[in-house]
């Protein structure tokens, strides 16, 4: 699949602060195209469930990761303790790219 | 204004004593306060000291905590790295959360006589050095569980420092623990607002009580230490003036309430439960300056014990405002300086507690009355 674009939200938390960010995938560098494309291989995310989020846990964060691709769009919803173990990689990958994204 | 205190009450000391050991939560909370105020009218200090080694019951098996490491991993809890009685380690994440962790206990066991979480002795487990670039900390409905902060990005752009900073986010974190078996608040909403409150409240007050401080010397914010000096701001929440925690070009500016009329309504964030419980925290705070002295004393058992014994899975603003009224009189009397604080502070938060209106003396017994009331063998009000 050819990702085109990755929208990620992060909301909840501690301190119940949003961030967001919206990655146009040729603006991303290759290694980071690279291995982001890779991990949503593994994880097969196109045909992962929209809800991969268990009962509300306090202060834990809720991920929203929308991906499109050249054919289709898809959007699955997470927590810290909800996501799968292989998707922890790809979570601290768009949380730093969000973090990254909201310097001054 | 009529003031009923303990000191108005004249129930005999070896009945008071049966009731501090084997009453209800409520009966023993009122008979421990009304013998611990006569003791000290008297100077009887040794005795108040015996008297509670006496009483208080000691825990089975008592406090005991394991920190782990996540070694920045996500698998929980990690490797146990320092269990309870063993020495300080070179790590100060691990020493924080083993602190922090030691002293929530000990307030809600000295004060409250509840034995840890639970209030059955439960383990207090923490992992610390959770994933990389975690800034957060959370209660995973078993443990606490906490971030290093932006470690992960160059210095100039760290925004948060790890969450074992600051000792009211792991009592915030642990208070979770306790809501979680006790009122088990839905965590959205009103609600999850009133969840996150509590989580506030007792959050600062085991702050206040490691600094012994008083509700006037106390700062009332949430995670002081939190933010790094890239931020324009004191912490994360402030009880005191919500919505004045920070205001900064990059995070935005604090968006707590103090007031109903500028309630939050929102889907994200569960339903702005860490926006929203600016109100009921501003509640507290108001109640708590009102009383003076030491917040955990009387605003926080009212707290405690509507937490414990009143408040439900969807209990909202209005009934915590109502039944935090109810245990006030039921503590200290109807119409006593207490419970006009706890009305007071819901009222300047935009909440009139309901049935609240001006309760004179004489529509009750007093103190010996709100007694019997709590055993149960309340005589019948004549109308």
């Amino acid at each position: 699949m050819d990702v085109e674009r990755i929208k990620f939200e992060r909301t909840g938390g501690f301190a119940g602060m949003r961030i967001a960010t919206d990655l146009k995938f040729a603006d991303l560098s290759d290694e980071q195209a690279s291995r982001i494309s890779e991990l949503l291989d593994d994880l097969d995310f196109g045909e992962l469930p929209e809800e991969l989020l268990e009962e509300s846990m306090p202060d834990q964060f809720t991920y929203v990761i929308t991906v499109e691709t050249d054919d289709w769009e898809h959007t699955v919803t997470t927590g810290d303790a909800s996501a799968p173990e292989k998707m922890q990689e790809l979570l601290h990958l768009l949380d730093r790219l969000a973090r990254t994204k909201r310097k001054h | 204004m009529h003031k009923y205190s303990h000191i108005n009450c004249f129930v005999p000391p070896h009945i008071l004593k049966n009731i501090a050991t084997k009453g209800t939560e409520s009966q023993r909370s009122l008979a421990i306060d009304t013998i611990k105020v006569s003791a000290r009218m008297s100077g009887q200090r040794q005795a108040l000291a015996e008297f509670a080694a006496a009483t208080f019951r000691v825990a089975v098996g008592g406090k005991d905590r394991i920190v782990y490491d996540a070694r920045n991993g996500s698998s929980l809890p990690g490797t146990a790295v320092r269990r309870e009685g063993e020495a300080a380690v070179s790590d100060v994440a691990v020493n924080e959360a083993y602190d922090g962790s030691g002293i929530t206990y000990d307030l809600f066991n000295d004060m409250y006589q509840r034995n840890s979480i639970d209030g059955n002795g439960m383990r207090l487990d923490s992992t610390v050095h959770y994933r990389q670039g975690y800034d957060n900390a959370f209660w995973d409905g078993e443990q606490m569980v906490y971030g290093d902060g932006d470690e992960d990005l160059p210095a100039s752009e760290r925004l948060f420092n790890r969450f074992t900073a600051a000792l009211d986010v792991i009592a915030h974190e642990l208070t979770h623990g306790v809501t979680q078996f006790e009122a088990k608040l839905m965590y959205s909403q009103q609600p999850g607002a009133l969840n996150e409150s509590m989580s506030d409240v007792f959050g600062s007050l085991v702050k206040q009580y490691k600094l012994q401080q008083t509700a006037a010397e106390a700062d009332w914010i949430i995670g002081q230490g939190l933010l790094t000096e890239n931020v324009n701001g004191v912490g994360i929440r402030s009880m005191k003036a919500p919505g004045t925690a920070y205001d900064d070009p990059v995070l935005g500016k604090d968006p707590q309430p103090a007031h109903m009329k500028d309630y939050v309504n929102t889907i994200s964030d569960n339903g702005g439960v860490h926006i929203n419980s600016g109100i009921p925290n501003y509640a507290f705070y108001v109640t708590a300056v009102e009383l003076g002295g030491y917040a955990w004393e009387k605003a926080g058992r009212i707290w405690y014990i509507t937490l414990k014994d009143k408040l439900t899975t969807n209990s909202n603003f209005q009934d915590c405002a109502n039944l935090t009224y109810s245990v006030a009189g039921e503590l200290f009397g109807a119409g006593s300086i207490e419970q006009q604080a706890v009305q007071k502070g819901w009222l300047e938060a935009g909440l009139t507690v309901e049935g609240g209106g001006t309760t004179t003396p004489s529509d009750n017994g007093g103190c010996l009355e709100a007694l019997l009331r709590l055993l149960g063998v309340a005589p019948v009000k004549r109308s």
